[in-house]
């Protein structure tokens, strides 16, 4: 193994005592008050540049180089026709590796070239037209198509390699067709030339209702955006079919590249000549995982959690009414008003939340029960006032203020235990092809939304789930949306 | 505590059923994966055919060579009722576990006849497969397992010889290489299967369904076969050593110092290919002050810092018992899962390790040098102590300890540098220091005096 250029995680102890080394060396104090990806914490921020400072809800340390593991650079490249879930793919692949605290960053071919064409107006591109002359086409044979299209790529590795060389990046994920083995050549050479290590990752698809279910989703692309949907799908089997005849796959025999080749999302993979470190074997554990999703996830709070953490009480005549109000107000966002029978319910173990969930498994729903969707331990903080956690312990409660994500109070856990808790609880979430609803704590929502919605570590404390509320996150190719169901007759808290 | 999966809410019970003609690792990975899922606190267990095997021969007075000749089929008497006996064994260890947990079914398994009848018999009984198959075409690597088999394998532990051995593992691949059938995604489309191709140069994944099959799946890409040494140290003794204090970021004392100098000469002379090691510390200055002579690369890691201690840090386990009374109990109590106020317990440490074991099983030539604790977690992962165990092992300072990792288990052989230090062990119920003559305690092996370069014990 050769000596390691990567001085990441090379750092002096400068502060003594292992409990400041954790509270203090860890993250740079600064980091704690970085600007949000986003403010409006109703936004979906996978698509946000990342601050530099950014510290994310699994992340287990932080580096001056910003990278992790000592797994160096890695530029993931994917490769697949039109319709084969790659952007769906890197998406959520982006969403899970930034969680985790590795910093990665998009780069969509289409966006750059939305940027640079106008996908209505450029008529000269033929866009819309099926034959070698089309943009489209993996060849086009007209010059001026070509040189734009080099352009274009161009525009977007020059991009790539500034993220690494400039904005301690760690992953950029290339989401394009990449169906020329030549090409893929190349990508390979320009990045071992900077020692960034390639990773190919390519999506095939032979089952032809999958297939279909898939290109039917493609008319909701931004590039359809004022197209009647006809057209937009007529135009989109285009552009697949102007590629088929000169998409080469990845194959181990006459291009040697280390690769993943994942059939129909994940039901067989084939792993090429991986150099098995660390994140990329994260990588493949994840995909194992990864299911094209088009699923809701709800949330509802559990009734009375203002009880002591040890207690363990059935549930009251009021958390059978306040459960009977959330199961009557989420059947309106059914068909027909009513909760489809393929609906999974998560609740933690304790008895109250499986005598609450019983309504649903009335309903014909499943129900599982899993002891990590249990609350925050607030530990010795436990029923203490602000004034008085401050009286009694002082220097603990100005840590908390100060990072109230990652501190713990005697005997408690933070939030951030709380994610590498549920870490499982996420790749079976992405994993299960059925709407879910989660009742839980309100400690438990704050960790499963800022993973869906890509929020910052130092937010998560501070968003408010009000017990009225049902809130909503949708599954879409290019981000996940929000809406929340009001349940009527409940008070706020 | 059950585990389960959310894809349905009953308690795992999941058998490993593994694939490959003799020599191909076999019994190594189911080791593994014995090693790591129980290392993850999930009740985990092989069943090996081979034992099995040995005692139908003995029972129907045939010899290996005779049932594994030409004429016979894997369909042979023998051959069946050992399959039998081996998924019985199965069957009713789950029903001893409370049925949650992961069984290892370690045979050859070479037809598509008899891996449809375990499937069958074990998806019959609410067992969940996944078969795992060890194909290799690469003669170089097949040689050396069969050495590796030879010197290991409870089934040769009587042989003559190595040609003896030799000549009997080969009977046996000749035997099987006739009838096998490679697992293929469309010969065998239905099956939930993971393929590694001459040790995962290349791998096949076909229904990897649910999420523990992909943890198995993550953990077995990061495996190594070859035989090979890995190298743990703690660091030198430091000042916090002498004052009986806990955690702190300390510096060496001078015996430390002398530790690390001494350590030159031990890596010289007992670490062989040393021009090639790397040396891995925590961020803390008493890890990387005794790597400071090392003239290799060195890489400093977090997650190697020792246990966070939290508002027990810098203080001696005398003022613990004092200011802290319930908290001393409790740890002596569970010391696995006690978490210091605002600090970390065992489990914890465990979960942020796994980076560092999952980069140790595909590593070779490294000497990672840090804390007691930490220590004691990489140890209890390669020599399978439990977790009850673990926090209670004797890690000694100013030793060399080297872990030679093979197919059948992990040896353990600690080098003295023979350099006086304080004992920083303390036993369950004093807050004093220093070992006992419980030998329970103590690191199993054999210990060799860096100065004598004698065998001590």
């Amino acid at each position: 193994m050769t000596p390691s250029n990567d001085i990441a995680e090379i750092e002096e102890a400068k502060i003594s005592g292992n409990y400041s080394a954790r509270k203090i060396q860890r993250w740079n104090p600064s980091s704690i008050y970085a600007t949000s990806l986003d403010n409006t914490t109703n936004n979906d921020a996978i698509h946000m540049n990342l601050p530099e400072n950014h510290i994310s809800p699994a992340q287990m340390y932080s580096t001056d180089s910003g990278k992790m593991f000592h797994a160096g650079s890695i530029c993931i490249i994917m490769v697949g026709l039109p319709g084969r879930g790659k952007t769906n793919l890197s998406i959520s692949l982006c969403r899970y590796l930034r969680w985790l605290g590795v910093r990665t960053e998009l780069f969509h071919l289409g966006d750059y070239r939305r940027k640079n064409t106008d996908l209505n107006n450029a008529s000269d591109l033929n866009f819309n037209k099926l034959n070698s002359n089309s943009y489209f086409s993996l060849n086009p044979e007209n010059s001026k198509i070509k040189i734009l299209k080099q352009e274009i790529k161009n525009e977007l590795i020059n991009d790539i390699l500034t993220f690494f060389q400039s904005s301690n990046g760690q992953i950029a994920i290339y989401d394009a067709i990449n169906g020329i083995s030549n090409e893929r050549n190349n990508l390979y050479n320009i990045f071992k030339s900077k020692n960034i290590k390639c990773l190919f990752i390519e999506s095939i698809i032979d089952d032809l209702n999958l297939l279909n279910d898939n290109i039917k989703d493609a008319v909701n692309s931004p590039d359809y955006k004022s197209w009647d949907p006809k057209d937009a799908l007529i135009n989109f089997q285009n552009r697949i079919k102007s590629n088929e005849s000169y998409y080469e796959n990845l194959n181990s025999k006459s291009e040697n590249l280390p690769f993943i080749q994942s059939f129909n999302f994940g039901e067989k993979i084939l792993i090429n000549d991986l150099k098995h470190d660390f994140l990329a074997t994260k990588i493949i554990y994840y995909l194992l995982n990864a299911k094209i999703k088009s699923h809701s996830i709800y949330f509802a709070r559990c009734s009375l959690n203002k009880l002591n953490f040890k207690d363990d009480p059935p549930i009251t005549d009021s958390g059978k009414i306040y459960i009977k109000k959330i199961f009557d107000t989420l059947s309106t966002d059914f068909s027909n008003n009513k909760i489809p029978n393929d609906l999974v319910v998560w609740t933690s173990t304790r008895l109250r939340t499986i005598q609450s969930s019983q309504i649903f498994k009335d309903a014909g729903c499943t129900v599982i029960h899993r002891p990590e969707l249990t609350q925050l331990n607030p530990g010795a903080a436990e029923g203490l006032t602000d004034e008085e956690l401050n009286k009694k312990f002082h220097d603990s409660y100005l840590s908390h203020e100060s990072d109230p994500y990652h501190h713990r109070y005697p005997r408690a856990e933070s939030y951030h235990d709380l994610a590498l808790k549920i870490e499982p609880l996420i790749l079976e979430m992405e994993k299960l092809p059925y709407d879910i609803l989660i009742i839980a704590d309100e400690t438990i929502i704050r960790i499963f939304y800022g993973y869906l919605m890509a929020s910052n570590a130092k937010d998560i404390p501070m968003i408010e789930f009000p017990q009225n509320e049902i809130i909503k996150i949708t599954y879409h190719t290019y981000n996940n949306a929000i809406k929340k169901l009001v349940v009527e007759g409940i008070d706020k808290d | 505590m059950p585990i389960t999966t959310l894809a349905d809410s009953n308690p795992i019970k999941l058998c490993v059923v593994i694939v490959g003609l003799p020599a191909r690792g076999k019994s190594f990975i189911s080791q593994k994966i014995v090693r790591y899922l129980s290392w993850l606190s999930i009740p985990t267990k092989s069943f090996n055919c081979s034992t099995n095997l040995i005692q139908q021969l003995k029972e129907s007075n045939t010899t290996a060579n005779q049932l594994f000749n030409k004429e016979n089929t894997p369909n042979h008497e023998i051959l069946n009722k050992t399959r039998q006996l081996t998924l019985d064994q199965i069957l009713k260890w789950f029903t001893e576990i409370d049925n949650c947990g992961v069984a290892i079914y370690d045979g050859i398994n070479a037809t598509k006849f008899e891996r449809d009848h375990i499937n069958k018999t074990l998806s019959d009984n609410n067992i969940n497969t996944v078969f795992l198959e060890s194909y290799c075409d690469d003669q170089s690597i097949i040689d050396v397992n069969i050495t590796d088999i030879e010197s290991t394998s409870p089934e040769y532990f009587n042989s003559v010889s190595l040609q003896d051995t030799i000549n009997s593992v080969s009977n046996k691949i000749q035997f099987y290489d006739n009838v096998y059938e490679t697992l293929t995604a469309s010969e065998e489309s239905n099956l939930s299967f993971i393929k590694l191709i001459n040790f995962s140069s290349q791998i096949i994944l076909n229904h990897i369904d649910s999420y523990l099959k992909s943890r198995i799946v993550y953990y077995i890409m990061n495996l190594h076969v070859k035989n090979r040494y890995i190298w743990l140290s703690r660091h030198g003794e430091s000042q916090y050593n002498l004052e009986g204090k806990i955690g702190g970021d300390a510096a060496l004392s001078e015996r430390g110092i002398k530790y690390s100098h001494k350590l030159v000469e031990i890596v010289d002379k007992y670490i062989p290919n040393h021009d090639r090691l790397e040396v891995w510390t925590s961020t803390l200055k008493r890890t990387q002050q005794t790597a400071k002579y090392l003239p290799f690369p060195k890489k400093q890691w977090k997650a190697l810092d020792e246990l966070d201690a939290g508002s027990c840090d810098g203080l001696t386990y005398d003022e613990i018992a004092e200011k802290f009374p319930e908290d001393f109990k409790a740890r002596d109590d569970n010391k696995f899962e006690y978490r210091y106020p605002g600090g970390e317990s065992y489990r914890d440490v465990i979960t942020r390790l796994e980076p560092i074991i999952m980069a140790l099983e595909n590593q070779e030539n490294v000497l990672v040098i840090t804390h007691q604790a930490v220590l004691r977690c990489i140890y209890a992962y390669f020599m399978n102590v439990h977790q009850e165990e673990s926090p209670w092992m004797s890690i000694p300072l100013h030793t060399l300890i080297r872990l030679e990792i093979k197919a059948y288990g992990t040896e353990v052989t600690r080098i003295k540098a023979d350099i006086p230090a304080v004992s920083t062990y303390k036993e369950k119920g004093t807050s004093k220091l220093g070992e006992s003559n419980n030998s329970l305690n103590i690191m199993s092996g054999s210990v060799i005096s860096g100065i004598t370069d004698k065998i001590v014990n």
